[in-house]
Order: structure tokens, then sequence, then C-alpha cells
């Protein structure tokens, strides 16, 4: 795979290059006052360029919704999404749906991302493993996470099994390819530090393939956590009486568009903050990589 | 952020050799137990075979869908919709994506909103897609596209952003103007990126059609064979569609493998 | 950069071996696409305890090839390496290197890093701690503990490879062009300080290096090796040139002097022999 050896370059040499970087902190003239608070002023402008497209198109769609250019069947108004949303937040409904996707993609997540560590280091570590499995594993991969849907409803139902399988698939994939790849990529050249260090294969293992590999499997976690999401709209869309997904059916149904494009902010809102805190911790694992940058 | 390995396309070295290399044959072993303990399952009633049926009526309910010229409807209706979705999407996807690369301001103004709106999980489009779109081809085509489009978008700004810093110091030294330097480093610097998101929505825009057919079930499909299949309990239906879906990524993914190893030839130079 | 540096107590300085090493016939060859390709042929070479031996020879004739040989990572050879009679069957903590790159674990600061070298060694964490902060004053880092490889220059971080391979007092220092990234001061200041570890410790090193200044100025021997095959030309004895002084005295971290008649004739014999092997002689690192 090509994209894979690529990234393994980039990988590797970011593992081993020296950048090059100072040794000591550049003396710097005084700076004029307007130059020591542009930097201080810099992330107010980054908010205020990052808030003007979104402000700018919900204007247009405010003018839209005043100048009656869509029928509100196809676009309800901003005041309306804003009233449903005030609604299902004040009746309790709205953090009953949410409460509910969120423990699915938890549980689902939790035990498809377990799976799928598991899975890599096993497949990265031993060749034997590898060869046994890989082509199984890449079999059951290559169809999609819906593509289980049917199938595991006629096995297991639409209860809340069917829910946390799907889920669990589409996590597993992605963390058990990511992990493999991250542990199979770590550079000859630190394992041959190992060696020269005397170092067994528990000190190999712990001080040098899983931290090496850690970038790798992080990628694969975030993916993981993304499709987890992403399988659980689907299910619940497709079989399900309680959640996000069920609140955009059941408004797509009464054809109250308001309702569905507020269950949608929800989604966004919750795969982002899914997605931000796991970026966290990425960060909190990886300084040594973004301490120099 | 790396680019996340889903591709689970085999290496292209050839086929046949690969398959009956000795130490492959380790590898089909789990393969062959997996059929055989099902065929033994399914034959023997220790499985409702209703629920789990033998391969050969599966094998049979493939021969007559075939003859009954059905199946191919089927795959031809969700290829071409998979394909004319991911060819708009991608299309999209690489104009926008170069666009908030290329232009800081593109990218400071509508970048930001652009990730946010991309942590729309693509299914939660559906409800408004089937609204605005109807259920009809425009409707699944356009969940397709929008399913390909974000991953292209995403690697082709981060390939464009990416263009090495030491190479673009190259460019500047060169005195390369603006052209030469897009079509001569920041294309070339990007490109890998660029075919990773293309690769990445392939896989995106396979799984959309399949879930376009789950929810707009109008028209032949995959998806609407395995939903009949379900509704009707012929799990040997529904089986044919897995099969078919593997199948078909597969060959997809294969094929994208293939092309974006050929059009990056020079990396391994 | 600390100016003095008082000398490293060193719990395994008592038992100091011997580091004799003798290398007999040694042929490395690898399979390049399919056909094989001799790195190293007939090497012949004895190094006695506490012996500095420079190598100097053209890119790739295979000195890299010839250190890793020596520390055991590469298993597949002809011939004999013994070590005080031993031969060689894979690396142990006897031998050290500092790899050509630094090869710093980029996820653990400078410490950490150091740290390592002692991981499989049995001293108290008391003295392990000690031990790693005395290396990094050592080689001027002792501010930069907490750094990661990735906020250090080039150079910064050989210099932590260096105090990594030295940490825990290997029979035998194998440096692979350890001072190439660094400017002319620090190297000189760590070219002194190796010497005195060196020499204060009883370690033999073996030195491979581009400057022929360097080899001459720190080795007792310098090796000349020619390239396609990678074999050694002729070994340029240099243990009797005059020490470089201080005041007056040749101090213990102290070269050969630069500037005596002697160093600079053999400067042109080791220059002369590494033409030999060459129609261009080798460009060499302005001193
Ligand atoms: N793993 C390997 N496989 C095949 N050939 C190799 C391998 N390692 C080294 N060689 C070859 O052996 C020769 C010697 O390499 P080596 O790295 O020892 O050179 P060198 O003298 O250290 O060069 P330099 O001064 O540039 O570091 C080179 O021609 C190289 O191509
Ligand atoms: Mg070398």
């Amino acid at each position: 795979m090509t994209n894979l050896e690529l990234s393994r370059a980039a990988h590797e040499s970011a593992l081993i290059a020296g950048n090059g970087r100072l040794d000591f902190p550049v003396e710097t003239d005084p700076k004029p006052i307007g130059a020591l608070l542009r930097p201080a002023l810099r992330p107010a402008l980054c908010v205020v360029e990052a808030l003007a497209f979104p402000l700018a198109l919900f204007g247009l769609w405010t003018l839209s919704s005043r100048l009656g250019w869509l029928p509100v069947q196809i676009l309800p108004t901003p005041e309306q999404v804003a009233a449903t949303l005030a609604d299902l937040a004040g009746s309790g409904d709205l953090w009953f749906h949410t409460s509910i996707s969120l423990l699915r993609v938890v549980q689902g997540f939790a035990l498809g991302g377990t799976a799928g560590l598991l899975l890599g280091i096993a497949m990265g570590l031993s060749p034997r493993v590898r060869r046994t499995v890989e082509p199984l594993f890449t079999a059951l991969a290559q169809v999609p996470p819906l593509g289980w849907i049917p199938v595991l409803m006629l096995l297991v139902g639409i209860d809340e099994g069917l829910k946390l399988l799907i889920i669990a698939k589409a996590a597993l994939v992605p963390v058990a390819l990511n992990t493999q790849k991250g542990i199979r990529n770590v550079p000859d050249s630190l394992r041959e530090v190992g060696a020269v260090l005397a170092f067994g294969r528990w000190a190999t293992l712990t001080r040098i393939v899983l931290p090496a590999a850690v970038p790798s499997v992080f990628t694969g976690v975030r993916y993981g956590l993304t499709s987890a999401w992403l399988a659980l709209v689907a299910v619940e869309l497709l079989a399900s009486s309680e959640g996000l997904g069920y609140l955009m059916v059941w408004g797509r149904q009464l054809f109250q568009l308001d309702m569905v494009i507020a269950a949608m902010l929800v989604v966004g809102l919750v795969g982002f903050a899914l997605d931000w805190t796991l970026s966290r911790v990425e960060r909190r694992l990886q300084r040594w990589e973004l301490a120099g940058s | 952020m790396s680019t996340p390995d889903l591709a689970i396309a085999p290496s292209s070295r050839r086929l046949p050799a690969r398959l009956f290399h000795p130490r492959r044959l380790q590898g089909l072993a789990p393969v062959l137990a997996l059929l055989a303990g099902w065929e033994i399952a399914s034959r023997s009633g220790l499985l409702d075979p209703k629920l789990l049926p033998s391969l050969l009526t599966v094998a049979g309910r493939a021969g007559r869908e075939l003859a009954e010229g059905r199946l191919a409807v089927d795959v031809a209706a969700s290829l071409a919709r998979d394909i004319a979705g991911f060819g708009i999407g991608s299309l999209a996807g690489i104009v926008v994506g170069l666009a908030l690369g290329l232009s800081r301001a593109a990218g400071r103004l509508i970048g930001p909103s652009f990730n946010a709106v991309k942590q729309i999980a693509i299914f939660a489009w559906i409800p408004l897609i089937s609204v605005w779109f109807g259920v009809g081809e425009e409707a699944k085509i356009a969940f397709i596209a929008l399913a390909a489009f974000t991953p292209v978008a995403v690697n082709t700004w981060e390939g464009a952003c990416a263009a090495p810093c030491k190479l673009m110091e190259v460019a500047r030294v060169l005195e390369f103007g603006r052209w030469r330097s897009l079509r001569l480093v920041i294309l070339p610097a990007a490109l890998p990126a660029i075919f990773a998101g293309l690769h990445l929505g392939l896989i995106n825009a396979w799984l959309a059609t399949v879930g376009a057919e789950y929810f707009m079930t109008v028209g032949p499909g995959i998806g609407g064979l395995m939903t009949e299949g379900r509704e009707h309990f012929h799990m040997d239906l529904v089986l044919l569609g897995v099969l078919l879906l593997g199948l078909i990524g597969l060959a997809l993914n294969t094929l994208a493998a293939r092309l974006e190893a050929r059009a990056l030839r020079w990396r391994h130079r | 950069m600390a100016d003095t540096i008082h000398p490293i107590h060193h719990p395994a300085h008592q038992a100091a071996a011997r580091g004799a090493l003798e290398i007999r016939g040694l042929t490395k060859r690898y399979r390049v696409s399919g056909t094989p390709f001799t790195a190293l042929q007939d090497i012949g070479l004895s190094v006695a305890p506490g012996e500095f031996v420079s190598i100097v020879g053209a890119s790739g004739c295979g000195k890299s090839t010839l250190l890793r040989l020596i520390v055991g990572l590469e298993r597949q050879f002809d011939g004999e390496i013994l070590l005080d009679g031993r031969p060689v069957a894979g690396p142990g903590l006897d031998r050290a290197i500092v790899f050509q790159e630094h090869r710093l674990f980029p996820w653990l600061t400078a410490e950490e890093n150091v740290a390592l070298g002692l991981l499989k060694s049995h001293h108290p964490a008391a003295d392990k701690r000690r031990l790693v902060r005395e290396h990094l004053e050592l080689v001027g880092l002792g501010a930069f503990a907490k750094a990661y490889p990735s906020q250090l220059s080039g150079g910064m971080s050989q210099r932590v490879a260096i105090a990594r391979a030295l940490v825990a007092r290997p029979r035998i220092l194998l440096l692979d062009e350890p001072f190439g990234a660094l400017d002319a001061l620090t190297r000189s200041h760590l070219q002194a300080e190796l010497l005195r570890i060196v020499r204060a410790e009883g370690i033999t090193a073996i030195l491979v290096t581009h400057d022929v200044e360097e080899a001459l100025y720190l080795g007792d021997r310098v090796v000349v090796m020619h390239p396609r095959p990678g074999r050694i030309a002729g070994i340029i004895p240099a243990g009797r040139l005059p020490l470089a002084e201080d005041g007056g005295a040749p101090g213990p971290g102290f070269g050969h002097d630069r500037a005596d008649p002697a160093f600079i004739r053999l400067r042109e014999a080791v220059l002369a022999e590494l033409g030999a092997g060459h129609a261009q002689p080798p460009a060499r690192r302005a001193a």
C-alpha cells in the first residue's frame, strides 16, 4: 500500500530527523507596541475570521426566511429551529435522546476499540497471527458496516445488540489496521538502538514499539470514534425508537424540518466534542512531537 | 493528523503468486474453517437454515437472480450511482480543498466552518437531503457526492498546505512565480494527500451508496436487494448482498490502490 | 557550556575490563537487488585495550558497516571478531555505539534518553540519576535535561547520543562521525572530554571520521580504508606524536599537537593514502 509507505516515511523521518533548531533562543530587538499587541490579538482575530462565514450564511438564511425565498417546508426559519431546540431542551427530550445515543456509542466504541486494539497489537507483533488472521479480517472488513445491518437484524433483531455490534464493527476496523501499521512501522534504526542497549523483549516492547506506535494508534482511535458515531446515526435512522437518529426520522415523518435540523446540529456538536476530546488526549500523549513546533 | 489506514486493499503483487504462497495458505485456513463451520452448522440443522442458509442455497440464489437478470440490474445501478456521486463529490472536493489550501483568506474564513460541518455524521444529512431532493436518483447521488466530498476536500486542503517549507524555499530561491511554484512544488507535494483523500472518498462513497439505498428505497440497487431480503426473511438474498458489497468494495479498493501506486511511482524512485 | 567538569565517579569504574578487539579475515557481503555486493573484504585489525583508533575513508567504503559488525548488529559475516578473546555474537552492554544519526527516542526527554543507556545495568536508582545528570553536564546540556529531541539542534542531539553511549561505561566505544554536526568550539571541547574519559576509564575507542586532522589528533593509530570493496589500505601510527600542551604540561584531555611538523607530515601521509584509492582525493572538511 503506497499511502501506508508514505506515512511511514514521513513518520520515520519525523522520528529520526534532528530539525536544525537553534541551540539558544535568539535575542530579538525590542518591538514597537503595535507589534507586541498583535500576537495577543491574533486568537481574537482568528475567532472573528472563523465566525465571519457562518455569520454570513446565517444572515442569508435569515434573509431568505424573511423574504420568503424558500417555503418553510424546505427550509425552516432560524427562529423555528431555535424554538424547537429550546422546546426539546426544556422538555428534557433532547437530553434523553442525546444521552441514549452517547451511551450507545461509548459502549460500542469501547467494545470495538478494545477488540481492535488487541487484534492490531497481535497482528503487529506476530507475523504468524497476521498471516493467519489477515485474509479473514480483510474479507470481513471489506463490507461496509452498514452492509451488516440487514444480516444482523435477522440474526439478533433490532434491539440494542444490533446497535452495539454495528458500532463496534465500525470502530474495530480502523483501530486494528492503524495499530497494526504503527507497530510494524517502528523504525529499524530505533530497534537497533534497543539492541545495542541490550533491551530484552519487554523493554523493547514498552520502551520502543508501543511509544513509537502511539501516533498511528491514535489516528486509528480517532478515526474509529468518528466511524462509530457515523454508524450510530445510520443504525438509529434505520432501526430505533430513541436517540438522535430517531429524532431526525421522527421530524422527517412529521415534515418538521426544524426538528431535523435541530437534531443535526446536536449530532454535529457531539461528533465535534468527541473528536475534540480525543485530540486533547492525543496532544497530551504526544507532547514530544508537538514540543518542537 | 496522518492519513488513517482504512484501505484494506491488498498489496499490488500478482494475485495467483500471493494466493499460492505457502504462507498464504496459513491465512486461508481460518477462512475455510469459517465456511466449513457455516456449512456444517446449516446442514446439520444446528442453526436454523432459515437464519443461516447453506452456501449452496446462497449460490443457488445467486444463480437464479443472475438468470433472471435482476442481479446485473441491481449491481449496475449501485455502481452507476457510486461512480456518479464519487465523480461529482471528489471533483468538488479537490476544487474546494485547493482553494482552502492555496488562498490564505479562504482557509481562514471558510476553513473553521468547514471543519465544524464535516463533524456532522454524513447519515445525518439523509433526512434533509430526502426533503430537498426527494428520494429518487438525484437525492442518492447528492448524498454519495457529499460523502465523497468531505475526505477529498480535507486531504487536498492538508496536502496543499503541507508543501514542505524546505521545497518552497527552494522555489523562492529559484524565483519561481506563483504559477510555477503551484505546478512544480505545491501540486506534486499535495498529490499523495490528494490521492489518499480520493481513496478515502471512494470508500466513503461506497458506504454512502449502501446507505442511500437503504434509506431511499426507490429503484434498483444492492441495498434495495438486501432490504427486500430482510423484509421477506430471505437470508440467502441478504448474504448474497453482503458478498456483493464486499467484492465490489474490494475491487474498488484495489483499483484505487493500483491507480494511486501508478500515479505516485516517482515516490519510490 | 561548562568549562571544568569534575571527574565522574562511576560505579563500574573498578570493574573496568580490558576491551581488546581482534578482527581477522572479516568479509561482509550484502545482496543489493539480487546481486551480491562486497561491503568489506578481508579486514584484519587488532586493537589493544585502551587504544584509540581512528578510521578514515571515502563515503561508502564500509566504515559504518564495520562498526555495526563490531557492535553486533550484523550477524552474517565471514571471518572472526573477537572481544577479549570471545567471538562477538550480538550486541552487549560492553560495547556502545554513537550512530551516524543521533537516533534519540523522540518521545523521551534528553535525560530520559541518556537514562536508557543504564536501563539494563544494575546500579542503584540514585546512582543512575546522578550519572545521567553528570553525563548530560559533561556534554554541556545540563540545562536541556527536560527538552525533547525535537527541541534540540542536530549537534545537541548528537551530544545527547554521546552521553547515552558513555553513561554505561562500555569497554569499547564506537563512534560514527559523532562530531560532524558540531561547531569548531564545541567540537574541540567534546574531543577533549572524550579523550579524557576514554583515557581515565581505559575504554577502547574506535572513531570514524571524515576529518583527517581529527583522526590524527585523537587516534593512536589511523586506519585508512579504500572503497569497492571496502578494505584497509593502510594503518598509520600516530601514538608517538607529541601531545598538545596547555600552558606547558600536556593535560589528560589533550590530543596530538596539530602544529607539530610530525603531525603535518602524517597528515600528508594519510591524505596520500586516501587519495591512492581514488582518482580524486575525497573532499575534506576545513579544520
Ligand atoms: N543494509 C544494506 N544493504 C545493502 N547494502 C548496504 C547495506 N548497508 C550498507 N550497504 C552498502 O555497503 C557499503 C558501505 O556502507 P557504509 O554505510 O558502511 O559506508 P560508510 O563508509 O559508512 O559511508 P559514509 O561515510 O557515507 O557514512 C555501501 O556501498 C552501502 O551501499
Ligand atoms: Mg557511515
